[in-house]
C-alpha cells in the first residue's frame, strides 16, 4: 500500500506505544490484536526502531496481513489486519 | 487447532543484568504464543526469593559489574519494565511456569513455595527440568 493509502486507512484500535523500548511496542501489538476481530485493523505508533521490522515479522508468522509503515517526525505507525 | 510451540528456559543466572534479558526474550516468546517453562536453578533461585526479588539493590551484575549504577538509570530513561514485572506481564499473557529447584531453594535457605516471589508455580526436581528441555522446541540456558 502506498503511503498516502496507509493515511486514509479506517483504523479499528490505535495503541501508542512511543513510551516504550522493545519488547513493549510488540506486547502492545499483541494485546491490542486480542481486543479487536478479524479483518478490523490495527495502528501501532511507536519510536523504537526493531519494532519497525519485529512487528511486521510478528504479524506475518501470526497469519495476520502486515500493511505498511508510515514515518512521521520522531516516531512512525504500523498497520496491520488481524488474520 | 494448532498446538503451542513449547520454550525451556534454564536460569541459572540471579544477576540482575542476565534476568532482564530473560525478561525481554521471555515477551518475545509470550508474543509469539509460546508456552514457557523456566526452571530455575542454583544463582537464580537467590533472585526470586520474595525477600530479594524487587530489591535491585540485592542482584548483582554478572558483566560490568560497575556499571550497575548506569545501567539501571538508562533502563529507567527508556521506560524498560523491571525483570519482574517483565515477568509478572509474561505469566498474565500466556502460559508461564516458574519451577524453583529443590535444591538451589535450601542452598539460599528457602524450601517452600511460600519463600519465593508470588510468580512461582512450584519446586521441582532436575528430572523435570530434563524432561521439559527434551520436549522442547527452543531451548534456552541463562
Amino acid at each position: 500500500m502506498t503511503t498516502e493509502e496507509l493515511k486514509s486507512l479506517k483504523v479499528n484500535k490505535s495503541v501508542d506505544a512511543r513510551g516504550t523500548s522493545c519488547p513493549g511496542p510488540l506486547l502492545a501489538a499483541k494485546k491490542a490484536m486480542g481486543e479487536i476481530k478479524s479483518g478490523d485493523i490495527l495502528e501501532v505508533l511507536s519510536a523504537d526502531e526493531g519494532t519497525k521490522k519485529d512487528i511486521p515479522k510478528w504479524a506475518t508468522k501470526k497469519k495476520h496481513e502486515y500493511l505498511g509503515t508510515v514515518e512521521e517526525s520522531g516516531y512512525f505507525k504500523i498497520y496491520v489486519k488481524k488474520g | 487447532m494448532e498446538e503451542n510451540k513449547k520454550m525451556c528456559m534454564v536460569l541459572f543466572s540471579g544477576s540482575i543484568d542476565k534476568l532482564t534479558a530473560a525478561g525481554v526474550i521471555l515477551s518475545g516468546a509470550v508474543a509469539d504464543d509460546m508456552d514457557v517453562d523456566i526452571y530455575v536453578l542454583l544463582q537464580g533461585a537467590r533472585a526470586f526469593r520474595k525477600d530479594i526479588a524487587d530489591d535491585p539493590k540485592k542482584l548483582n551484575m554478572a558483566e560490568n559489574v560497575e556499571l550497575k549504577e548506569e545501567f539501571l538509570k538508562s533502563l529507567e530513561n527508556l521506560k524498560v519494565k523491571t525483570w519482574l514485572e517483565f515477568f509478572r506481564e509474561a505469566k498474565s499473557l500466556a502460559n508461564v511456569k516458574v519451577h524453583i529447584c529443590g535444591l538451589a531453594g535450601k542452598v539460599w535457605g528457602a524450601d517452600k513455595v511460600s519463600d519465593f516471589v508470588d510468580i512461582t508455580d512450584d519446586i521441582v526436581g532436575i528430572g523435570e527440568c530434563i524432561t521439559a528441555a527434551q520436549e522442547s522446541d527452543v531451548h534456552l540456558f541463562i
